[in-house]
Protein backbone atom coordinates (compact mmCIF):
# COMPACT_ATOMS: atom_id res chain seq x y z
CA UNK A 1 0.00 0.00 0.00
CA UNK A 2 3.02 2.48 1.07
CA UNK A 3 4.61 1.62 -2.12
CA UNK A 4 1.92 2.41 -4.19
CA UNK A 5 1.31 5.66 -2.30
CA UNK A 6 4.88 6.72 -2.63
CA UNK A 7 4.34 5.78 -6.67
CA UNK A 8 1.90 8.75 -6.99
CA UNK A 9 4.02 10.78 -4.26
CA UNK A 10 5.89 13.70 -6.27
CA UNK A 11 5.20 16.31 -3.23
CA UNK A 12 9.34 16.55 -2.71
CA UNK A 13 9.39 18.66 -6.70
CA UNK A 14 8.82 22.15 -6.70
CA UNK A 15 5.51 22.95 -8.06
CA UNK A 16 7.02 24.54 -11.08
CA UNK A 17 8.78 21.28 -11.82
CA UNK A 18 4.98 19.47 -11.53
CA UNK A 19 3.35 22.51 -13.78
CA UNK A 20 5.65 21.75 -16.19
CA UNK A 21 5.11 17.75 -16.23
CA UNK A 22 1.58 18.73 -15.78
CA UNK A 23 1.24 20.32 -19.23
CA UNK A 24 3.86 18.13 -21.17
CA UNK A 25 1.47 15.41 -20.17
CA UNK A 26 -1.18 17.06 -21.64
CA UNK A 27 0.34 17.58 -24.56
CA UNK A 28 1.12 13.73 -25.00
CA UNK A 29 -2.49 12.81 -24.15
CA UNK A 30 -3.82 15.45 -27.03
CA UNK A 31 -0.97 15.26 -29.53
CA UNK A 32 -2.62 12.82 -32.09
CA UNK A 33 -5.92 15.49 -31.93
CA UNK A 34 -3.53 17.94 -33.62
CA UNK A 35 -2.89 17.78 -37.45
CA UNK A 36 0.31 16.06 -37.77
CA UNK A 37 2.93 14.34 -40.60
CA UNK A 38 3.32 10.53 -40.00
CA UNK A 39 6.53 11.87 -39.68
CA UNK A 40 6.02 13.71 -36.27
CA UNK A 41 3.99 10.66 -35.19
CA UNK A 42 6.79 8.26 -35.97
CA UNK A 43 9.35 10.68 -34.27
CA UNK A 44 6.75 10.70 -31.11
CA UNK A 45 6.64 6.80 -30.35
CA UNK A 46 10.70 6.63 -30.95
CA UNK A 47 10.51 9.68 -28.55
CA UNK A 48 7.95 7.68 -25.75
CA UNK A 49 10.28 4.42 -26.27
CA UNK A 50 14.16 5.39 -25.96
CA UNK A 51 11.95 7.73 -22.77
CA UNK A 52 10.72 4.60 -21.27
CA UNK A 53 14.53 2.69 -22.36
CA UNK A 54 16.19 5.34 -20.61
CA UNK A 55 14.29 5.58 -17.34
CA UNK A 56 15.15 1.61 -17.26
CA UNK A 57 18.78 2.34 -17.58
CA UNK A 58 19.03 5.22 -15.31
CA UNK A 59 17.87 2.90 -12.46
CA UNK A 60 21.01 1.04 -12.66
CA UNK A 61 23.52 3.45 -14.54
CA UNK A 62 21.92 6.60 -13.03
CA UNK A 63 21.07 5.70 -9.39
CA UNK A 64 22.96 3.00 -9.39
CA UNK A 65 26.32 4.63 -11.16
CA UNK A 66 26.84 1.14 -13.07
CA UNK A 67 27.46 2.71 -16.46
CA UNK A 68 26.04 -0.49 -18.57
CA UNK A 69 26.78 -0.35 -21.99
CA UNK A 70 24.79 -3.25 -23.46
CA UNK A 71 21.34 -2.92 -22.97
CA UNK A 72 20.80 -3.67 -26.81
CA UNK A 73 20.77 -7.08 -26.06
CA UNK A 74 17.97 -7.18 -23.92
CA UNK A 75 15.89 -5.32 -26.82
CA UNK A 76 16.82 -8.42 -29.20
CA UNK A 77 15.49 -10.86 -26.47
CA UNK A 78 12.48 -8.83 -25.94
CA UNK A 79 11.69 -8.37 -29.86
CA UNK A 80 12.58 -11.68 -30.90
CA UNK A 81 10.89 -13.41 -28.01
CA UNK A 82 7.18 -11.26 -28.97
CA UNK A 83 8.46 -12.15 -32.70
CA UNK A 84 9.01 -16.13 -32.05
CA UNK A 85 6.10 -16.66 -30.24
CA UNK A 86 3.60 -14.27 -32.74
CA UNK A 87 5.16 -15.98 -35.87
CA UNK A 88 5.24 -19.12 -34.68
CA UNK A 89 2.27 -19.79 -32.37
CA UNK A 90 0.00 -16.79 -32.57
CA UNK A 91 0.73 -15.86 -28.69
CA UNK A 92 -0.51 -12.44 -27.56
CA UNK A 93 1.41 -9.33 -27.14
CA UNK A 94 0.25 -9.41 -23.36
CA UNK A 95 1.85 -13.19 -23.10
CA UNK A 96 4.97 -12.62 -24.76
CA UNK A 97 5.72 -9.27 -23.26
CA UNK A 98 5.88 -10.96 -19.97
CA UNK A 99 7.84 -13.84 -21.15
CA UNK A 100 10.78 -11.87 -22.90
CA UNK A 101 10.75 -10.33 -19.91
CA UNK A 102 11.33 -13.36 -17.98
CA UNK A 103 13.98 -14.62 -20.02
CA UNK A 104 16.00 -11.34 -20.83
CA UNK A 105 16.03 -11.27 -16.77
CA UNK A 106 16.95 -14.58 -16.25
CA UNK A 107 20.05 -13.43 -18.97
CA UNK A 108 20.99 -10.58 -16.74
CA UNK A 109 21.53 -12.81 -13.49
CA UNK A 110 23.44 -14.89 -15.47
CA UNK A 111 26.04 -12.42 -16.95
CA UNK A 112 25.15 -9.69 -14.42
CA UNK A 113 26.48 -12.21 -11.18
CA UNK A 114 30.28 -12.25 -13.22
CA UNK A 115 29.91 -8.95 -14.34
CA UNK A 116 29.19 -6.99 -11.03
CA UNK A 117 32.49 -8.27 -10.01
CA UNK A 118 34.11 -5.68 -12.23
CA UNK A 119 34.07 -1.74 -11.53
CA UNK A 120 33.88 1.47 -13.71
CA UNK A 121 35.28 1.26 -17.03
CA UNK A 122 35.65 -2.36 -17.03
CA UNK A 123 31.43 -2.88 -16.32
CA UNK A 124 30.93 -0.79 -19.26
CA UNK A 125 33.42 -2.49 -21.47
CA UNK A 126 31.99 -5.73 -20.53
CA UNK A 127 28.32 -5.22 -20.86
CA UNK A 128 29.43 -4.04 -24.83
CA UNK A 129 31.13 -7.14 -25.03
CA UNK A 130 27.83 -9.83 -24.00
CA UNK A 131 26.07 -7.69 -25.91
CA UNK A 132 27.87 -7.93 -28.91
CA UNK A 133 28.33 -11.71 -28.51
CA UNK A 134 24.75 -12.27 -28.02
CA UNK A 135 23.96 -10.01 -31.32
CA UNK A 136 26.12 -12.70 -32.93
CA UNK A 137 24.55 -15.67 -31.59
CA UNK A 138 21.24 -14.18 -32.66
CA UNK A 139 22.71 -13.59 -36.14
CA UNK A 140 23.35 -17.38 -36.66
CA UNK A 141 20.52 -18.74 -34.88
CA UNK A 142 18.29 -19.77 -37.75
CA UNK A 143 15.44 -20.28 -35.09
CA UNK A 144 15.30 -16.58 -34.52
CA UNK A 145 15.09 -15.63 -38.43
CA UNK A 146 19.42 -15.33 -38.19
CA UNK A 147 20.89 -12.94 -39.99
CA UNK A 148 17.42 -12.19 -42.04
CA UNK A 149 15.62 -11.54 -38.91
CA UNK A 150 12.05 -12.25 -38.20
CA UNK A 151 9.03 -10.73 -40.37
CA UNK A 152 5.61 -10.14 -39.00
CA UNK A 153 3.17 -10.27 -41.66
CA UNK A 154 0.22 -7.88 -40.71
CA UNK A 155 -2.70 -10.22 -42.90
CA UNK A 156 -2.80 -13.10 -40.81
CA UNK A 157 -4.47 -10.46 -38.50
CA UNK A 158 -7.46 -7.56 -38.51
CA UNK A 159 -6.32 -4.48 -36.97
CA UNK A 160 -6.55 -2.86 -34.95
CA UNK A 161 -5.88 -6.19 -33.20
CA UNK A 162 -4.95 -5.07 -29.78
CA UNK A 163 -4.30 -8.78 -28.05
CA UNK A 164 -1.89 -9.28 -30.09
CA UNK A 165 -0.81 -5.50 -31.16
CA UNK A 166 -0.86 -5.54 -34.37
CA UNK A 167 -2.59 -2.28 -35.88
CA UNK A 168 -2.63 -0.29 -39.12
CA UNK A 169 -2.77 3.03 -37.65
CA UNK A 170 0.59 4.55 -35.55
CA UNK A 171 -2.05 6.19 -33.09
CA UNK A 172 -2.78 3.12 -31.44
CA UNK A 173 0.52 2.55 -30.67
CA UNK A 174 1.34 5.85 -29.66
CA UNK A 175 -1.75 5.06 -27.04
CA UNK A 176 -0.11 1.96 -25.94
CA UNK A 177 3.64 3.19 -25.21
CA UNK A 178 2.17 6.17 -23.84
CA UNK A 179 0.50 4.02 -21.17
CA UNK A 180 3.36 2.27 -20.44
CA UNK A 181 5.62 5.87 -20.65
CA UNK A 182 2.95 6.80 -17.37
CA UNK A 183 3.75 3.54 -16.00
CA UNK A 184 7.29 4.06 -16.51
CA UNK A 185 7.41 7.69 -14.78
CA UNK A 186 5.54 5.71 -11.75
CA UNK A 187 7.42 2.87 -11.08
CA UNK A 188 10.59 5.26 -11.14
CA UNK A 189 9.24 7.50 -8.46
CA UNK A 190 8.51 4.30 -6.26
CA UNK A 191 12.13 3.16 -6.82
CA UNK A 192 13.84 6.42 -6.45
CA UNK A 193 12.75 5.85 -2.90
CA UNK A 194 12.64 2.75 -2.00
CA UNK A 195 14.67 0.94 0.17
CA UNK A 196 16.37 -0.18 -2.77
CA UNK A 197 16.94 2.91 -4.74
CA UNK A 198 18.44 4.63 -1.82
CA UNK A 199 21.15 1.39 -1.37
CA UNK A 200 21.71 2.27 -5.21
CA UNK A 201 22.40 5.91 -4.43
CA UNK A 202 24.35 4.80 -1.39
CA UNK A 203 26.87 2.28 -3.89
CA UNK A 204 27.14 5.55 -6.07
CA UNK A 205 28.12 7.43 -3.42
CA UNK A 206 30.79 5.21 -1.83
CA UNK A 207 30.99 1.26 -1.92
CA UNK A 208 32.50 0.63 1.47
CA UNK A 209 30.23 2.54 3.55
CA UNK A 210 27.05 1.10 1.78
CA UNK A 211 29.08 -2.06 2.84
CA UNK A 212 29.10 -1.16 6.49
CA UNK A 213 25.76 0.00 6.46
CA UNK A 214 24.36 -3.19 5.64
CA UNK A 215 23.86 -3.66 2.11
CA UNK A 216 24.55 -6.77 -0.29
CA UNK A 217 26.42 -4.05 -2.80
CA UNK A 218 26.40 -6.99 -5.37
CA UNK A 219 22.79 -8.36 -5.07
CA UNK A 220 21.30 -4.58 -5.01
CA UNK A 221 23.12 -4.17 -8.48
CA UNK A 222 21.97 -7.25 -9.42
CA UNK A 223 18.73 -6.94 -9.04
CA UNK A 224 18.55 -3.38 -10.20
CA UNK A 225 20.10 -4.77 -13.33
CA UNK A 226 16.97 -6.94 -13.87
CA UNK A 227 14.99 -3.93 -13.61
CA UNK A 228 16.81 -1.99 -15.79
CA UNK A 229 16.43 -5.17 -17.95
CA UNK A 230 12.76 -5.56 -17.41
CA UNK A 231 11.98 -2.26 -18.68
CA UNK A 232 13.78 -2.57 -21.60
CA UNK A 233 12.64 -5.93 -22.87
CA UNK A 234 9.24 -4.61 -22.28
CA UNK A 235 9.95 -1.58 -25.14
CA UNK A 236 12.07 -4.48 -27.90
CA UNK A 237 8.53 -6.52 -27.33
CA UNK A 238 6.72 -3.35 -28.09
CA UNK A 239 9.09 -2.38 -30.95
CA UNK A 240 8.68 -5.68 -32.38
CA UNK A 241 4.95 -5.44 -32.81
CA UNK A 242 5.45 -2.08 -34.36
CA UNK A 243 8.16 -2.25 -36.16
CA UNK A 244 7.04 -5.62 -37.41
CA UNK A 245 10.87 -6.34 -39.10
CA UNK A 246 13.77 -6.55 -36.69
CA UNK A 247 16.74 -7.84 -37.32
CA UNK A 248 19.81 -8.46 -35.06
CA UNK A 249 21.41 -5.85 -36.93
CA UNK A 250 19.43 -3.01 -36.03
CA UNK A 251 17.82 -4.65 -32.72
CA UNK A 252 20.89 -5.27 -31.05
CA UNK A 253 23.58 -2.76 -31.99
CA UNK A 254 26.19 -0.82 -30.26
CA UNK A 255 24.19 2.13 -31.55
CA UNK A 256 21.04 1.19 -29.76
CA UNK A 257 23.38 0.55 -26.19
CA UNK A 258 24.55 4.02 -26.41
CA UNK A 259 21.30 5.72 -27.81
CA UNK A 260 19.99 3.98 -24.69
CA UNK A 261 22.41 5.51 -22.06
CA UNK A 262 22.98 8.70 -23.81
CA UNK A 263 19.03 9.58 -22.69
CA UNK A 264 19.59 9.44 -19.19
CA UNK A 265 23.36 10.90 -19.51
CA UNK A 266 22.31 14.06 -21.46
CA UNK A 267 18.98 14.68 -19.57
CA UNK A 268 20.53 13.74 -16.19
CA UNK A 269 21.35 10.47 -14.75
CA UNK A 270 20.19 9.61 -11.44
CA UNK A 271 17.09 12.06 -11.45
CA UNK A 272 13.51 11.23 -12.75
CA UNK A 273 13.05 13.64 -15.39
CA UNK A 274 16.38 13.14 -16.96
CA UNK A 275 15.89 10.47 -19.73
CA UNK A 276 12.72 12.02 -20.51
CA UNK A 277 14.72 15.40 -20.83
CA UNK A 278 17.15 13.74 -22.64
CA UNK A 279 15.07 11.79 -25.49
CA UNK A 280 13.25 14.71 -26.17
CA UNK A 281 16.30 16.37 -26.98
CA UNK A 282 18.05 13.77 -28.60
CA UNK A 283 15.16 11.68 -30.61
CA UNK A 284 14.32 14.73 -32.43
CA UNK A 285 18.16 15.55 -33.45
CA UNK A 286 18.35 11.88 -34.45
CA UNK A 287 15.78 11.78 -36.74
CA UNK A 288 16.52 14.92 -38.66
CA UNK A 289 20.30 14.44 -38.64
CA UNK A 290 19.83 10.78 -40.00
CA UNK A 291 17.12 11.70 -42.34
CA UNK A 292 18.16 14.61 -43.76
CA UNK A 293 21.83 15.46 -43.06
CA UNK A 294 22.44 11.45 -42.99
CA UNK A 295 20.46 10.47 -46.39
CA UNK A 296 20.00 13.88 -48.58
CA UNK A 297 23.67 15.27 -47.54
CA UNK A 298 25.15 12.14 -47.76
CA UNK A 299 26.83 12.73 -44.71
CA UNK A 300 26.84 9.34 -43.49
CA UNK A 301 28.07 8.71 -39.94
CA UNK A 302 27.47 12.50 -38.62
CA UNK A 303 24.86 11.08 -35.93
CA UNK A 304 27.86 8.66 -34.33
CA UNK A 305 29.86 12.04 -34.16
CA UNK A 306 27.59 13.90 -32.87
CA UNK A 307 26.62 11.78 -30.09
CA UNK A 308 30.54 11.32 -29.63
CA UNK A 309 30.60 14.97 -28.57
CA UNK A 310 27.92 14.97 -26.48
CA UNK A 311 28.71 12.25 -24.26
CA UNK A 312 32.27 14.42 -24.04
CA UNK A 313 30.48 17.58 -22.83
CA UNK A 314 28.49 15.98 -20.88
CA UNK A 315 31.28 14.38 -18.91
CA UNK A 316 33.55 17.36 -19.01
CA UNK A 317 30.55 20.16 -18.03
CA UNK A 318 27.67 18.47 -15.98
CA UNK A 319 28.12 14.78 -15.38
CA UNK A 320 24.94 14.76 -13.68
CA UNK A 321 23.63 16.08 -17.23
CA UNK A 322 20.90 19.19 -17.91
CA UNK A 323 18.69 17.95 -14.69
CA UNK A 324 22.11 18.55 -12.80
CA UNK A 325 22.56 22.29 -14.35
CA UNK A 326 18.63 22.69 -13.21
CA UNK A 327 19.51 21.39 -9.09
CA UNK A 328 22.74 23.10 -9.31
CA UNK A 329 21.29 26.42 -9.81
CA UNK A 330 18.47 25.65 -7.68
CA UNK A 331 20.61 24.81 -4.68
CA UNK A 332 22.92 28.09 -5.06
CA UNK A 333 19.60 30.64 -5.22
CA UNK A 334 18.41 28.33 -1.72
CA UNK A 335 21.43 29.60 -0.05
CA UNK B 1 29.60 -12.99 28.35
CA UNK B 2 31.92 -10.53 26.08
CA UNK B 3 30.48 -8.58 23.32
CA UNK B 4 33.33 -8.74 21.07
CA UNK B 5 36.19 -10.92 21.25
CA UNK B 6 39.31 -10.93 19.13
CA UNK B 7 42.00 -13.95 18.80
CA UNK B 8 45.42 -14.34 17.78
CA UNK B 9 44.43 -12.07 14.94
CA UNK B 10 47.03 -11.47 11.88
CA UNK B 11 46.71 -10.01 8.70
CA UNK B 12 49.19 -10.06 5.92
CA UNK B 13 49.60 -7.51 3.00
CA UNK B 14 51.86 -9.58 0.98
CA UNK B 15 54.94 -9.45 2.90
CA UNK B 16 53.35 -6.74 4.98
CA UNK B 17 52.39 -7.92 8.54
CA UNK B 18 49.74 -5.35 9.32
CA UNK B 19 48.43 -7.33 12.02
CA UNK B 20 50.27 -9.62 14.02
CA UNK B 21 48.99 -11.62 16.98
CA UNK B 22 46.46 -9.47 18.37
CA UNK B 23 44.00 -10.52 21.27
CA UNK B 24 41.30 -8.80 23.28
CA UNK B 25 37.73 -8.51 24.08
CA UNK B 26 35.34 -5.78 24.97
CA UNK B 27 32.26 -6.00 27.10
CA UNK B 28 28.82 -5.09 26.43
CA UNK B 29 28.58 -1.42 27.32
CA UNK B 30 32.15 -0.81 27.76
CA UNK B 31 33.86 2.26 26.06
CA UNK B 32 37.42 1.65 24.51
CA UNK B 33 40.12 3.46 22.64
CA UNK B 34 42.63 2.31 20.37
CA UNK B 35 45.45 4.03 19.94
CA UNK B 36 48.88 4.14 18.65
CA UNK B 37 51.53 5.55 15.98
CA UNK B 38 50.71 5.91 12.08
CA UNK B 39 50.82 2.80 10.81
CA UNK B 40 49.97 0.66 13.66
CA UNK B 41 47.44 -1.53 12.36
CA UNK B 42 44.86 -0.06 14.04
CA UNK B 43 42.62 0.82 10.99
CA UNK B 44 43.64 -2.47 9.67
CA UNK B 45 42.47 -4.27 12.42
CA UNK B 46 39.08 -2.08 12.41
CA UNK B 47 38.63 -3.54 8.89
CA UNK B 48 39.41 -6.99 9.35
CA UNK B 49 36.65 -7.12 12.45
CA UNK B 50 33.76 -5.00 9.92
CA UNK B 51 34.59 -7.82 7.07
CA UNK B 52 35.92 -5.27 4.56
CA UNK B 53 39.42 -7.38 4.63
CA UNK B 54 39.71 -11.11 4.84
CA UNK B 55 41.63 -12.29 7.78
CA UNK B 56 44.84 -14.51 7.38
CA UNK B 57 44.43 -15.94 10.57
CA UNK B 58 42.47 -15.68 14.28
CA UNK B 59 38.78 -15.81 15.60
CA UNK B 60 36.53 -12.86 15.52
CA UNK B 61 33.35 -13.41 17.75
CA UNK B 62 30.66 -11.01 17.65
CA UNK B 63 27.64 -11.54 20.27
CA UNK B 64 28.35 -14.95 20.51
CA UNK B 65 28.95 -15.43 16.19
CA UNK B 66 32.02 -16.72 14.89
CA UNK B 67 32.30 -13.46 12.53
CA UNK B 68 35.61 -13.80 11.02
CA UNK B 69 35.07 -14.74 7.22
CA UNK B 70 31.33 -12.66 7.09
CA UNK B 71 31.08 -9.71 4.44
CA UNK B 72 30.96 -6.60 5.67
CA UNK B 73 26.71 -6.26 5.16
CA UNK B 74 26.38 -9.48 6.89
CA UNK B 75 28.64 -8.19 10.17
CA UNK B 76 26.28 -4.99 9.70
CA UNK B 77 23.34 -6.60 10.09
CA UNK B 78 24.31 -8.41 13.61
CA UNK B 79 24.52 -4.55 15.08
CA UNK B 80 28.23 -3.91 14.22
CA UNK B 81 28.64 -0.86 12.43
CA UNK B 82 31.46 1.29 11.60
CA UNK B 83 32.21 5.07 10.53
CA UNK B 84 35.26 5.63 8.09
CA UNK B 85 38.02 7.93 8.21
CA UNK B 86 38.17 9.27 4.92
CA UNK B 87 35.22 9.91 4.22
CA UNK B 88 34.45 11.28 0.16
CA UNK B 89 31.45 13.19 -0.31
CA UNK B 90 30.72 13.36 -4.10
CA UNK B 91 27.10 11.93 -3.98
CA UNK B 92 23.76 14.09 -4.50
CA UNK B 93 22.36 12.35 -0.96
CA UNK B 94 21.54 14.67 1.44
CA UNK B 95 21.99 14.79 5.31
CA UNK B 96 18.54 13.07 6.18
CA UNK B 97 19.24 10.88 3.39
CA UNK B 98 22.03 9.50 4.29
CA UNK B 99 21.18 8.96 7.86
CA UNK B 100 18.16 7.03 5.87
CA UNK B 101 19.79 4.91 4.39
CA UNK B 102 21.13 3.77 7.60
CA UNK B 103 17.85 3.56 9.10
CA UNK B 104 16.73 1.32 6.08
CA UNK B 105 18.70 -1.82 6.90
CA UNK B 106 15.74 -2.74 9.78
CA UNK B 107 12.98 -1.64 7.87
CA UNK B 108 11.44 -1.88 4.37
CA UNK B 109 9.12 1.38 4.74
CA UNK B 110 10.24 4.34 3.47
CA UNK B 111 8.24 6.10 6.13
CA UNK B 112 9.50 4.91 9.26
CA UNK B 113 12.44 5.09 7.80
CA UNK B 114 12.53 8.75 7.52
CA UNK B 115 10.81 9.64 10.41
CA UNK B 116 13.78 7.20 12.57
CA UNK B 117 16.55 9.19 10.35
CA UNK B 118 14.59 12.54 11.74
CA UNK B 119 14.31 11.71 15.55
CA UNK B 120 18.29 10.35 15.33
CA UNK B 121 19.28 13.94 13.13
CA UNK B 122 17.51 15.76 16.12
CA UNK B 123 19.03 14.03 18.72
CA UNK B 124 22.32 14.36 17.10
CA UNK B 125 21.76 18.02 16.79
CA UNK B 126 22.23 18.54 13.33
CA UNK B 127 18.36 18.87 12.55
CA UNK B 128 18.72 22.22 10.69
CA UNK B 129 21.24 20.50 7.83
CA UNK B 130 18.95 17.86 7.01
CA UNK B 131 18.04 18.86 3.39
CA UNK B 132 22.51 20.03 3.33
CA UNK B 133 24.45 17.85 0.79
CA UNK B 134 27.53 16.38 2.52
CA UNK B 135 29.52 17.92 0.22
CA UNK B 136 28.42 21.74 1.80
CA UNK B 137 29.16 20.75 5.52
CA UNK B 138 32.20 21.16 7.32
CA UNK B 139 34.35 18.51 8.18
CA UNK B 140 33.49 18.03 11.54
CA UNK B 141 29.41 17.83 10.59
CA UNK B 142 30.30 15.35 8.31
CA UNK B 143 31.70 13.12 10.82
CA UNK B 144 28.91 13.31 12.76
CA UNK B 145 26.25 13.06 10.28
CA UNK B 146 28.32 9.24 9.06
CA UNK B 147 28.16 8.28 12.90
CA UNK B 148 24.38 9.41 12.73
CA UNK B 149 24.27 7.19 9.75
CA UNK B 150 25.84 4.03 11.60
CA UNK B 151 23.72 4.46 14.84
CA UNK B 152 20.64 4.40 11.74
CA UNK B 153 21.34 0.69 11.39
CA UNK B 154 20.68 0.50 15.60
CA UNK B 155 23.97 -1.11 16.52
CA UNK B 156 24.88 -2.67 19.51
CA UNK B 157 28.58 -1.91 18.70
CA UNK B 158 29.69 0.94 16.73
CA UNK B 159 33.37 1.07 15.70
CA UNK B 160 34.75 4.83 15.09
CA UNK B 161 37.72 5.56 12.84
CA UNK B 162 39.07 8.90 13.96
CA UNK B 163 36.21 10.77 14.21
CA UNK B 164 38.31 14.06 15.72
CA UNK B 165 40.56 14.30 13.49
CA UNK B 166 41.86 17.65 11.64
CA UNK B 167 38.87 19.53 14.13
CA UNK B 168 39.40 22.43 16.10
CA UNK B 169 39.03 22.35 19.97
CA UNK B 170 35.12 23.40 19.82
CA UNK B 171 34.54 20.72 16.98
CA UNK B 172 36.23 17.78 18.97
CA UNK B 173 33.57 19.29 21.98
CA UNK B 174 30.42 18.53 19.94
CA UNK B 175 32.32 15.46 18.71
CA UNK B 176 33.03 13.89 22.17
CA UNK B 177 29.53 15.04 23.02
CA UNK B 178 27.86 13.13 19.98
CA UNK B 179 30.05 9.89 21.49
CA UNK B 180 28.76 9.91 24.89
CA UNK B 181 25.24 10.49 23.78
CA UNK B 182 26.11 7.62 21.57
CA UNK B 183 27.71 5.03 24.37
CA UNK B 184 25.71 7.04 27.62
CA UNK B 185 21.89 7.19 25.55
CA UNK B 186 21.53 4.85 23.47
CA UNK B 187 23.92 2.54 25.16
CA UNK B 188 25.73 1.45 22.06
CA UNK B 189 28.84 -0.46 23.04
CA UNK B 190 31.58 2.05 21.79
CA UNK B 191 35.67 1.15 20.05
CA UNK B 192 37.01 4.57 18.95
CA UNK B 193 40.49 5.34 17.17
CA UNK B 194 42.00 8.08 17.66
CA UNK B 195 45.00 10.61 17.58
CA UNK B 196 43.89 13.29 19.89
CA UNK B 197 44.43 12.11 23.48
CA UNK B 198 42.53 14.26 25.29
CA UNK B 199 39.41 12.49 23.76
CA UNK B 200 40.60 9.14 24.35
CA UNK B 201 41.67 9.70 27.71
CA UNK B 202 38.77 11.80 28.71
CA UNK B 203 35.93 8.97 27.02
CA UNK B 204 37.69 5.66 27.25
CA UNK B 205 36.81 3.14 29.90
CA UNK B 206 39.91 1.31 29.16
CA UNK B 207 42.93 2.07 26.29
CA UNK B 208 44.27 -0.41 24.02
CA UNK B 209 47.39 0.17 22.41
CA UNK B 210 48.97 -0.93 18.60
CA UNK B 211 52.58 -0.38 17.66
CA UNK B 212 53.66 -2.22 14.59
CA UNK B 213 50.76 -4.34 14.09
CA UNK B 214 51.02 -5.55 17.98
CA UNK B 215 49.36 -5.27 20.70
CA UNK B 216 52.07 -3.51 23.46
CA UNK B 217 49.75 -2.51 26.13
CA UNK B 218 46.01 -2.29 27.28
CA UNK B 219 44.81 -0.80 30.46
CA UNK B 220 42.81 2.38 31.91
CA UNK B 221 43.88 5.21 30.44
CA UNK B 222 46.24 6.52 33.85
CA UNK B 223 48.17 3.11 33.45
CA UNK B 224 48.50 3.62 29.81
CA UNK B 225 49.66 7.33 30.01
CA UNK B 226 52.72 5.90 32.11
CA UNK B 227 53.23 2.65 30.51
CA UNK B 228 56.95 2.48 29.32
CA UNK B 229 56.57 0.70 26.20
CA UNK B 230 53.27 2.89 25.30
CA UNK B 231 55.68 6.08 25.56
CA UNK B 232 58.70 4.50 23.99
CA UNK B 233 56.63 3.98 20.66
CA UNK B 234 55.50 7.38 20.45
CA UNK B 235 58.49 9.08 21.40
CA UNK B 236 61.26 6.96 21.01
CA UNK B 237 63.94 4.58 22.73
CA UNK B 238 66.25 7.44 23.27
CA UNK B 239 63.39 9.92 25.18
CA UNK B 240 62.90 6.52 27.66
CA UNK B 241 66.00 6.23 28.52
CA UNK B 242 67.08 9.99 29.11
CA UNK B 243 64.24 10.50 30.88
CA UNK B 244 63.75 7.35 32.49
CA UNK B 245 63.69 9.17 35.89
CA UNK B 246 60.76 11.03 35.67
CA UNK B 247 58.99 8.15 34.36
CA UNK B 248 59.08 6.16 37.38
Amino acid sequence: MEALKNAFDFSDFPRIDLTIAALAALFLLTFPVFPHSSFAMATMIQFLMFSLYGMGWNTIGGYGGQVDLGKAQYVGIGAFTTSVMLIRWNVPFWVSMPMGMFFAVIWSFIIGYPLFRLKGHYFAIATIATSLVLKDIFEVWNFVGAARGLEISPIKFKPPDFLHLIFREDIYYYYVILGFFFLGIMYVNWFRRSRLGFQLRSIKDNEDIARSLGINVHWAKIKTYAIATAFVSLVGSFHACYIKNIEPEDTMSLDISILIALMAMLGGAGSLWGPIIGASILIPLKSYLKEWLGAQAGLVGIDLIIYGAIIMLVSAVEPRGIWGIVEKVRRRKRR
Amino acid sequence: MALLEVHDLHKDFGGLKANEDISFSLEDGELVGLIGPNGAGKTTLFNCIAGLHPVTSGQIIFNGHNITKFNAHEVARLGLARTFQVYVATGDLTVLENVMVGCFMRTRSRSRAKSRAEQILKDFKLHNLSDYLLSELTVAAQKRVTMAAAVGTDPKMLLLDEVAGGLNPNEIEAIMATIRHIHHDLEITVMLIEHVMELVMKVSDRVIVLDSGRKISEGDPNTIARDTNVIKAYLGERYVREHAAELT
